[in-house]
């Protein structure tokens, strides 16, 4: 199932063509959330320079209406999760957090 | 004489409280205090760890360890650890002394194998997440050492370490901007710390076998590994100055290597400083010198430490001639370290009251029992009252012209320009 989908996935990767501006999947994530907000501010240092550098770049790219020099797209081994298992940690937390809030005790019997 | 009777069961109740005596479960040194009193309806345990500032790897360090405790683990978030602990309707808590830490759960009587399971997983497996560290245990931090050094007492207090011992005891108790700590650093110094070696439970209010058996259970599968070694103290001595427009303050002490003597629990006493009767300025030699100036005050103190201890008088006052002038009286006063044997008499017995309120109070049973669970002896009011009967003038005298012909430490806290130097009061 994962041999036979991957090139699929691949070839729709290359075709939405953010690889293309250099960036990664995980820039794309709609960033006007409040988990994502916090998630972004837990990215180690690094991470989060080169998150707005990819952007810069792919802002000017965009401007011109053009795609980077075929040497620097992403390589696909590139195109990490950095982002997404960070949100997922603070979805956990709230609702964690709404379940402790909402929690009903029964006595022991 | 109605009340007689009443009086001789009390007696009759204290005898037969019995000091628990140490016990080893799982590679940890167990110690449950029972008093037999009441039946207590409330138990607290205390996880204490030999991670004290003295034994900190990095400056601020276990100011840091002290606020990462409660934390997410392996068994559940930090915010799991609070809701639960609400639920039981108990208490948990962290203090840092400059030998040890102390992490406290109090909780209603039965539940300590919930408490003991808690304790047990944040020794062994908080997660020390950087985002952690930055959201909730820094703010922590910054605000406790705000809040904490805005007061010039504690800043001379911390000067006083520092001069007094340099390394070791002289560590600040207080974590600072000036030497950053990274999570990882903690984790690495909380896997030494949290050694078995390094660790002892105390219990109040349950027996030490109950606690023994919970123990079993709960740190069974504990690692061991070497303790953490802060090296052996020595006095130094010297002075300090530090420039402030709060509270003026300035502490004159004497240190010496080597546990606190008897003769040296009784000095802050005879000293004095405290009143013991209400709208008094006191008949202590330090409380008289104190009521000379308005609104002043000098208090002796010693801390006592494993292998090291400091003996002082606090002196503060509203403005800094005062402090100046309070201060010199002061000096003088412990220049000639003597007393009249009825002064002396009263020294001790109020000696002997404070060791034994230490033992009974809780607060301050930790901290005491604390560090003597790690000699493997729990202290009693028996054997410090034998000690302190011994003390008699000639030996006073002759503990305080020992101690006092070490290099003193002074620290002056306001305006520098009218507060005395070292060499000018001693």
């Amino acid at each position: 199932m994962y041999k036979s989908l991957k090139p699929l996935a691949n070839a729709y990767a290359h075709i939405t063509g953010y690889r293309q501006h250099g960036l990664r999947y995980d820039d794309l994530i709609i960033e006007e959330r409040e988990d994502v907000q916090k998630a972004l501010t837990r990215l180690p240092q690094r991470e989060s320079y080169d998150r707005v550098f990819r952007m810069k770049q792919a802002f000017q790219q965009s401007v011109l209406h053009r795609e980077l020099p075929k040497d620097q797209w992403l390589k696909p081994e590139d195109d990490t999760r950095y982002l997404a298992p960070i949100i997922e940690q603070v979805a956990k937390e709230d609702s964690e957090r709404a379940e402790w809030d909402s929690l009903v005790v029964e006595k022991k019997k | 004489m109605s009340f007689l009777p009443a009086i001789r069961r009390q007696a009759a109740l204290t005898a037969r409280r019995s000091y628990a005596t140490v016990s080893e479960a799982a590679g940890v040194k167990v110690v449950g205090i029972d008093s037999g009193v009441l039946p207590a309806a409330t138990t607290s345990i205390t996880v204490v760890v030999k991670a004290g500032a003295r034994y900190e790897t990095q400056p601020g360090i276990a100011h840091v360890l002290k606020n990462f405790a409660f934390k997410s683990t392996a068994s559940g978030s930090a915010l799991k650890t609070a809701r639960e602990t609400e639920l039981y309707g108990g208490v948990l808590s962290a203090a840092l002394g400059r030998e040890h830490l102390f992490l406290t759960a109090e909780f209603l009587r039965g539940d300590e194998n919930h408490f003991l399971d808690l304790l047990a997983s944040v020794l062994s497996s908080t997660h020390y997440y950087p985002h952690e560290y930055a959201e909730l245990v820094l703010p922590t931090i910054q605000s406790e050492s705000i809040s904490a050094l805005a007061s010039s007492s504690t800043i001379a207090m911390d000067a006083a370490h520092s001069i007094a011992f340099r390394r070791g005891l002289g560590n600040s108790l207080y974590a600072s901007p000036h030497s950053p700590v990274s999570a990882a650093d903690v984790k690495g110094f909380a896997q030494k710390a949290f050694a078995k070696s390094n660790i002892a439970v105390l219990g109040a209010g349950i027996s030490t076998d109950a606690l023994s058996k919970a123990v079993q259970s709960a740190f069974g599968s504990g690692s061991g590994g070497a303790a953490l070694s802060g090296g052996s103290s020595q006095y130094f001595g010297g002075e300090s100055r530090i420039a402030s427009h709060d509270q003026p303050t300035m502490i004159l002490a004497f240190g010496s290597a080597g546990e606190a003597s008897a003769d040296m629990k009784v000095l802050p006493h005879l000293l004095g400083g405290e009143t013991a009767v209400k709208w008094s300025t006191g008949s202590s030699p330090l409380s008289q010198a104190a009521a000379k100036v308005t609104g002043a005050s000098a208090k002796a103190f010693l801390m006592p430490y494993s292998d090291a201890s400091l003996f002082g008088v606090v002196v503060t006052a509203p403005t800094s001639e005062g402090v100046a002038s309070v201060a010199k009286e002061v000096a003088g006063l412990m220049k000639a370290g003597k007393g009249k044997d009825e002064e002396i008499k009263r020294a001790v017995a109020k000696a002997k009251f404070y060791e034994a309120t230490l033992l009974e109070r809780h607060e301050s049973l930790i901290a005491t029992a604390g560090a003597a669970i790690f000699s493997g002896n729990m202290p009693t009011p028996d054997s410090s009252f034998a000690a302190l009967a011994k003390v008699s003038a000639s030996s006073l005298e002759k503990a305080s012209s020992e101690l006092f012909k070490g290099k003193p430490t002074v620290i002056a806290v306001g305006d520098l320009a009218k507060l005395p130097y070292a060499d000018e009061l001693f």
